[in-house]
Parts: C-alpha cells; sequence; structure tokens
C-alpha cells in the first residue's frame, strides 16, 4: 500500500479522477445495449486479469481457460435451479471446484515446457466442452448438453443475482475487476510474485535460488482458477443463458489470450487495455457487419495480434506507457533522468 | 566435522560411468577447487552436489545433514547455493530485481529483501547498475550479478560451476578478488574451474578429477608436481594455459 | 466380429492420413521447436485449393497433387518468411517462445475465419471419379478413395524419410534440427532451413487435403479436429519423430473407428482427448519414447 501511495502527485490525481469517471458512467450513458457492452469490456478485462495469474506470470500460455469460466457458469446455476442457492454462494461454490479442477489438472501440466502446456490446456478446454455437451443430466442436475440452460427470469433482487437494471451489473463486474487487478499488484510486488517471475522464466536458475517453482505455479493456477469461475458465474447471471459453445469453447479461451498479448501479459493493465482496444472492435463489427460477414471481428483479431507481436512482442501497455511518461515528465526533464534522483526510481 | 563431505559418490548414466566413487571433504571457510579436463566429470560431481542430478550411490552430507538425492531447491534451503557456468538471469528483469529473488531466501517481505539485496550489490560493486535489464550487461557482469543472486540466499557453502568461463585473463584477474572476499565474509566456497591459474591462487586444496575419478587432492602446489596428475592433464592444458 | 475388423482397417486408413498432417506439424516442429497451432487451417486452405481444383476443371482429383501440393509449400514457406521469422528471432533467446506460439494462433483465426467469409459456413462436397466407390472384401465394405488415400499417404511418408536421411537438403534440416548453432556455423542457412521445413510441412498437408477430397467435406473450420488429432499424434508419437506420427496417427485412426462401434461419435472424441491428456501427462516424450528421430 505503501508503494502504491508512493507515486508522483499527478499520477495519483489522474488515477483518481479516471477511478470516479468509472463510477459515474452509468449516470452518463443511458442506452442500455452501450451498457451492455461497456459492461462486456470490463467482463473481459477481468476474464484476462484472472488469465494473467497463470499466463502472465508463470510464463506458460493457458488455452483453455474458458473451462473454468465454464464451471463458475454451470455450478451457481445447476445449484440455484436445483435447490435454490443463491448464485452468490454458488458462485464461491464454483470458484472452489474450479480452483480444484485446475490444480489437479496444473498438477502434472505445469511441469510441462511450453508448447506442451499450450496442446495440454486446448485438449483439457476442449475435452470439457465435448463433456458437457454430450451430458444431458448428471445426478439431480440438469444441463441440457449442447442447448444449454437458461435461467429463469426472477424479480430483481440481490439474492437471486438479478438486476432490472444494467448499472448494478456494472458495478458489480467493475468492483470484481478492481479487486482482481488490486490483487495482481500485491502478488507482483509480494514473494509469490517474484518467484512466479523467476520460475516462469529461467526455472532452473529459480530451483538453484530455493524455489520450488512446481508449488507457486500452481497457486497461481489455483488463484487464476478460483477468480475466472466467479467471472463465469457473473456472465449467466448477466446473459441469463449459455451453452457449451458460448462459454466453455476455444474461441473464449483464444479471445482472452489474445487480449491479454495485445495488451501486454504480465502486466496489472494490460488485460485492461487489451480488453478495451479488442471488444469495441468485436462488439462494432458484429453489430454493423455481423450479419454480412460472419467471423469478420475474428479476423481483424488476428491480424491485429500479428501485427503487435511483430513490433511489440510485449504487447501494447509498454509503447503507451512511454507516451504517457514522456508526457507526464516533459516539463520535469533531466531531474526525472537522474539516478540519483530517488523519485524518479520505483522502490 | 567437515561442512561438506562427499563419500563414494558415483554417477551412471546408462553404461557410462561419469563419476566413479569420488570422496572429498570441505572444512568450513575453505575455498576449495575441483579441477580436470573436459569430460572429467566433474561439472557431474558438481550438479550430484547441487541436486540438479541424484547420485547413483554413496552419500553427501552437508552440515551433519544427508543431502544427496535432494531436490536442487531443498538443497538451497538447506544452505548450499549454486551458480551456472552458462549463466541464466531472469533476461528481462533488472539486476536489482534478479537479487531479490535470491533475498527471498531468507524473508517473506518485499521491503527484506530489497534492504538485503541492495547490500549484497554494493557489497559487488553492481549497485549503480541495480536499474538495469539483465539480458542488457556485459559477460562479466552477468557473472557477478550469478554471484549477486546466490549471495543473497546467504548460503553456507556456495558452488561456482566454472565463474571465470569465457572472461577475458583481465577479467579473470579483476573476478580473484571478488571471490576471495566472498571467502572472507565466511562463505566457504568450492569452485569447480578450467583456468589453472585462477584457481592456483584462490584454492587451499585442489581436488583432481579425470575420467571420473579422483586422482589427486591436496595442496595445490604438490597437486601441481604430482606426476599422474601432469600425466593426466596438466600435460597440455597448464601449457596451453601459460600462454 | 467382422464389424470391427472393418472399422480397425478403417482406422488404419484414416489413421494413416491424420498421420501424414502430423508428420508435416512434426517435421516443422523438429526443425524450429515451435508447434505450429495454424496446421489445420494450413490443411483447410489445402482443401479448398483441391475443392475449386476438382470442381473447376472436373479432372480426376489426383492430378490436384502436382497443383495444391506446391502451392502449399510456398504458402508455408512465404507464411514463415514473411510472419513468423521475424516475430521468432525477435524472441531468440527466450526459452519459451510464448509469443511464437500465439501467433500461429492467429494465423488460424484469420485463415479460417476469412474462408468463413468467402466461402460461407455451409459443407461442401465434390463428386469425382472415385468418390462413392466401394471395395469388398471379404464381405467388408472399404471406401476406395480411403484406400487410395493411405496408400499415397504411406508412400509420401517413406519419400520424406529417405529425403531427410539421404538427400544433401534432409541432411542439412536434421543437423539444424539436432543443433542450431553448430549447424549454422556449418555454413547451413538457418533461415532459408525453416522457411523450406515450414514449407514441406505446410506440402504434407496438402497432400493429405488432395487425397481428403474425394471423401470428405470441405468447411471453413474442417481444419479444426484435424488440428486436434495432429497434436495429439503427435505427442503420441513424440515430437519430432516422423514414424511416431505415422503410428500415432494410425492410433487415432483406431481409436477413433474401433470406439465408434461402441459409442456415439462424440464421445470417441472425447476419449481421444482423454487419451491424449493421459500420454501428455504420464509420458510427454510419446508413447515409443522416439527422441528426435529423422
Amino acid at each position: 500500500m505503501k508503494q502504491l501511495l508512493n507515486q508522483k502527485p499527478i499520477i495519483l490525481l489522474i488515477s483518481a479522477l479516471l477511478l470516479g469517471a468509472l463510477f459515474i458512467l452509468p449516470l452518463i450513458v443511458t442506452s442500455p445495449s452501450l451498457m451492455q457492452i461497456i459492461i462486456l469490456i470490463v467482463l473481459y478485462a477481468y476474464f484476462t486479469s484472472t488469465w494473467n495469474f497463470v499466463g502472465g506470470f508463470a510464463g506458460v500460455l493457458p488455452l483453455g481457460h474458458s473451462a473454468f469460466i465454464g464451471i463458475g457458469a454451470y455450478t451457481s446455476t445447476v445449484l440455484f435451479q436445483t435447490f435454490g442457492i443463491s448464485p452468490w454462494f454458488g458462485m464461491i461454490v464454483g470458484g472452489l471446484l474450479a480452483s480444484l479442477v485446475g490444480v489437479i489438472i496444473g498438477l502434472p501440466t505445469l511441469k510441462l515446457r511450453g508448447a506442451y502446456f499450450a496442446l495440454a490446456t486446448i485438449a483439457v478446454g476442449e475435452g470439457m466442452r465435448v463433456l458437457f455437451e454430450n451430458v444431458k443430466q448428471v445426478g439431480p442436475f440438469k444441463i441440457n448438453g449442447p442447448s444449454g440452460i437458461s435461467l429463469p427470469l426472477m424479480e430483481s433482487s440481490f439474492w437471486t443475482f438479478q438486476f432490472g437494471s444494467k448499472a448494478t451489473y456494472y458495478y458489480i463486474i467493475l468492483i470484481m475487476l478492481l479487486v482482481v487487478l488490486l490483487l495482481t499488484y500485491f502478488m507482483m510486488n509480494s514473494k509469490v510474485g517474484y518467484y512466479l517471475a523467476a520460475g516462469g522464466e529461467e526455472p532452473e536458475a529459480a530451483e538453484a535460488l530455493g524455489i520450488k517453482v512446481s508449488r507457486y505455479k500452481l497457486i497461481a493456477m489455483a488463484i487464476s482458477c478460483f477468480l475466472a469461475a466467479l467471472g463465469g458465474t457473473f456472465y449467466a447471471q448477466l446473459m441469463l443463458y449459455f451453452y457449451p459453445k458460448s462459454i466453455m469453447g476455444l474461441d473464449l479461451s483464444f479471445e482472452i489470450a489474445f487480449i491479454a498479448l495485445i495488451g501486454g501479459r504480465g502486466t496489472i493493465l494490460g488485460p485492461v487495455l487489451g480488453a478495451l482496444l479488442l471488444r469495441p472492435v468485436s462488439e462494432l463489427t458484429r453489430i454493423y457487419l455481423g450479419a454480412s460477414l460472419p467471423g469478420l471481428h475474428l479476423v481483424i483479431f488476428g491480424l491485429i495480434l500479428i501485427v503487435v507481436m511483430r513490433y511489440y512482442p510485449k504487447g501494447l501497455v509498454e509503447p503507451i506507457k512511454k507516451l504517457i511518461d514522456r508526457f507526464i515528465h516533459k516539463p520535469a526533464r533531466g531531474k526525472a533522468d537522474d539516478p540519483s534522483n530517488p523519485s524518479a526510481r520505483q522502490e | 566435522m567437515a561442512l561438506l563431505e562427499v563419500k563414494n559418490v558415483t554417477k551412471r548414466f546408462s553404461g557410462l560411468i561419469a563419476v566413479n566413487d569420488v570422496s572429498m571433504s570441505v572444512e568450513e571457510g575453505q575455498i576449495v577447487g575441483v579441477i580436470g579436463p573436459n569430460g572429467a566429470g566433474k561439472t557431474t560431481l558438481f550438479n550430484c552436489i547441487a541436486g540438479a542430478l541424484p547420485p547413483s550411490s554413496g552419500s553427501i552430507l552437508f552440515d551433519g545433514q544427508e543431502v544427496a538425492g535432494k531436490k536442487p531447491y531443498q538443497i538451497c534451503q538447506a544452505g548450499v547455493t549454486r551458480t551456472f557456468q552458462v549463466v541464466k538471469p531472469f533476461a528481462t528483469k533488472t539486476v536489482l530485481y534478479n537479487t531479490v529473488v535470491g533475498a527471498f531466501a531468507t524473508t517473506q517481505h518485499l521491503h527484506e529483501a530489497e534492504t538485503k539485496a541492495i547490500e549484497v550489490l554494493k557489497f559487488l560493486d553492481l549497485y549503480n547498475k541495480r536499474d538495469v535489464v539483465s539480458q542488457s550487461l556485459t559477460l562479466p557482469e552477468r557473472k557477478k550479478l550469478e554471484l549477486a543472486r546466490a549471495l543473497a540466499t546467504e548460503p553456507k557453502l556456495l558452488l561456482l560451476d566454472e565463474v571465470m568461463a569465457g572472461l577475458r585473463p583481465q577479467e579473470v584477474t579483476e573476478m580473484l578478488p571478488i571471490i576471495r572476499k566472498i571467502n572472507e565474509t565466511g562463505v566457504t566456497i568450492v569452485i569447480v574451474e578450467h583456468i589453472m591459474q585462477a584457481i592456483m591462487n584462490l584454492s587451499e586444496k585442489i581436488y583432481v578429477i579425470s575420467f571420473g575419478k579422483k586422482i589427486a587432492e591436496g595442496d595445490p602446489h604438490d597437486v601441481v608436481s604430482d606426476e599422474e596428475v601432469i600425466k593426466a592433464y596438466l600435460g597440455d592444458e597448464y601449457v596451453a594455459t601459460q600462454h | 466380429m467382422l464389424g470391427i475388423i472393418e472399422a480397425l482397417i478403417n482406422g488404419v486408413l484414416m489413421g494413416s492420413i491424420y498421420g501424414l498432417t502430423a508428420v508435416g506439424l512434426t517435421l516443422i516442429f523438429g526443425v524450429m521447436k515451435v508447434i505450429n497451432f495454424a496446421h489445420g487451417s494450413i490443411l483447410m486452405v489445402g482443401m479448398f485449393s483441391a475443392y475449386w481444383f476438382v470442381k473447376l476443371t472436373g479432372l480426376n482429383p489426383y492430378l490436384a497433387i502436382p497443383v495444391v501440393v506446391p502451392f502449399l509449400f510456398y504458402f508455408g514457406y512465404f507464411m514463415q518468411s514473411w510472419i513468423i521469422r521475424p516475430i521468432f528471432e525477435a524472441e531468440k533467446d527466450v526459452r519459451e517462445p510464448i509469443t511464437v506460439i500465439i501467433v500461429t494462433t492467429g494465423i488460424w483465426y484469420v485463415l479460417d475465419n476469412l474462408s468463413l467469409l468467402f466461402f460461407g459456413a455451409e459443407y461442401r462436397v465434390v463428386k469425382t471419379s472415385v468418390t462413392g466407390k466401394i471395395f469388398e472384401f471379404y464381405d467388408m465394405y472399404f471406401l476406395l478413395p480411403k484406400i487410395i488415400g493411405a496408400g499415397i499417404t504411406i508412400l509420401c511418408a517413406i519419400y520424406l524419410y529417405w529425403f531427410l536421411k539421404h538427400s544433401k537438403m534432409g541432411k542439412a534440416i536434421r543437423a539444424t534440427s539436432l543443433d542450431r548453432e553448430a549447424a549454422s556455423l556449418m555454413g547451413i542457412k538457418q533461415s532459408k532451413i525453416y522457411n523450406i521445413a515450414f514449407g514441406m510441412g505446410c506440402a504434407c498437408c496438402g497432400m493429405a487435403a488432395c487425397v481428403l477430397i474425394p471423401f470428405y467435406y470441405v468447411y471453413p473450420t474442417v481444419g479444426v479436429p484435424f488440428d486436434i488429432k495432429a497434436f495429439i499424434i503427435v505427442v503420441l508419437g513424440g515430437l519430432g519423430s516422423i514414424p511416431g506420427a505415422i503410428i500415432g496417427g494410425i492410433i487415432v485412426g483406431i481409436i477413433e473407428n474401433v470406439g465408434a462401434q461402441f459409442m456415439a461419435s462424440t464421445w470417441t472424441e472425447l476419449l481421444l482427448y482423454g487419451v491424449f491428456l493421459f500420454v501428455l501427462l504420464v509420458k510427454p516424450s510419446g508413447l515409443f519414447g522416439m527422441k528426435q528421430d529423422f
């Protein structure tokens, strides 16, 4: 926290203003469809931030993250449908379940090298989708195979996690995102964060420095899957209808990975930036060209990804940060470059 | 009691015996050198001690504790830290970050780890490079960073794997006092090395390994004059490094 | 009983064709240590090329081979030299070239969805002189194009194996796959080898595409199941091994076809994922424990 407040006052001021703007946004935006787009941007930033714990810091490329989102959505929904348990509670159950599945899968796969891990996660993600498409019912729980589940419309209340106003959904996901970003920040500045980064970059050297690399990767996996599943519940409550392909497929997993890499994996704001850039592209092409040109937004995604990786392999956060830095530091030039000036360093 | 006691360690790779029944002992505070021609098995022996490879048989006692077959991170936690011949910095991270990773071995808090890391960096004259990303360091600097990271874990025993390899003669002469300085702070050092002169100057005791077997041990100057050593190894190698 | 034998043989036939796509994947991995996630999409490009060739000329589908295979070779060659190489070089020192993996995934997405834009989502099938021809053997029935396809595939794999073992270019490719630096010190130009290896990997897809056309549907995402099967196969057979890829392919074909005798096809898909994960977890070096075999 001390470090958080140690930033330059101008940066703190801008951040506070931005944050304030985010919170009064629903007062300005009145169109529900525009609000829906904004909610999805925040939701994707959230998904990608949860991905970041493994994909960004542990040095591997998970391509099956949607499996855990799906587990969250299915768990809370079937618990609500079958026993009337509040989705808020189901959310936690889903999170724990996803965490458990993540650890079981991660235990052997996180030891694999990059390409193998990516392959294994694709298999897990796709396997999970096929499994859910094949199963109509598990014990008392109806999951309806490929046709998916639609939630019954309830009256707007906190208990049922259904709200008449989009703004409520917006505030919920915004707070979820901010919590995850804070968590990311604290993790990056903790032993776990340092150890994860070390193990991701040079596992052999990390082991030689006393780090049990696989243990830290598992911790990251457990956190990441837990948080992803919470987002899955949110998605289910927002859409009130989902099916395996919509929530567990390769498309969602890839989109998350693309957002992360374009924004900047392993950074706090990368996922947010990536979602801010890509989601509108996706929504706009879908709205205006979706009928005549299906799949166009995915072509654009792919092309953006290829171009960004070509010129900014670390993602767009870095060049944008430099741009902002130059803008802010311009008046105080020379001072900032002086290494003896302690305020120029982030310690 | 010796700090490190290697007893009859053998390492086999499907048919090939890389280390054959080697014993050695290192007293606290010593600098001990292990030399031998390429492929003699000294790196394999080193890896057995550091935990990168489990020995096929034999025992390795550190501080009276059996460490043979333990994982590298356990061995580090026990107080033995190694460096790598081919340096392995966390390439996209700064010098300070790299060192902090090492310093976390003894603390849970970032603040304490940073204090410790800065102390080590100052000790090794790397402090003014602290914000440089490690992939843009020169080779001698990377070697020093490797040392800094290892030192930050506060080891009792430091295992140096060919820390001079690839350095120019002048850089070697700069490295020697650093190693001696580390030793003076109370860290015991085992150094596997190819460059004879370097090790002759540093070590109190030398082990010579050839074809997986220990062929000589003792005072560097006695070892050099040992007939078998000259025949097995020093003959070509020593003359070559003289020029 | 006869049904199972029939399924077994069908599995071997289909499996060898899977095997050929996997050979391409394994070849690229062996040389560049990069898994080409876009491999299935390359196959899709090959299948559409072959489809349009046959549709427009009305010629025998196997006559598409001399057109489609070189086309895909150059497709792969330039894809590597224009898109992948610059990214690969920027990440040369990085242990895990994640950027390269994600870029091949990006290519997968672009190709699949471009073809969706151009050709629409419908399943297409082309009627050729061999389509639907049945070969009868002791009361068992096999599709003639499958038999021809498997035959061509096996010949191709044998040729490739020979090429890598004995030709000059093959030796250069093998040398690069064993030790990049040493090979480049010996005067082998790495980037060219990469281009050629990538081209050859894609050409394998072209060959598989041509033999698939007479009896398989073409649609924009046709590559995805093949892609995933190819991943399964290369891991099963050991990444980098050509015989491993063919044998792995045959195993996958058998699981799929014999499995279909006992369960719905969606469950055999799940079974394949299960086998894949099992192999990845138990023996990531592949069932046969082959290391770089070529």
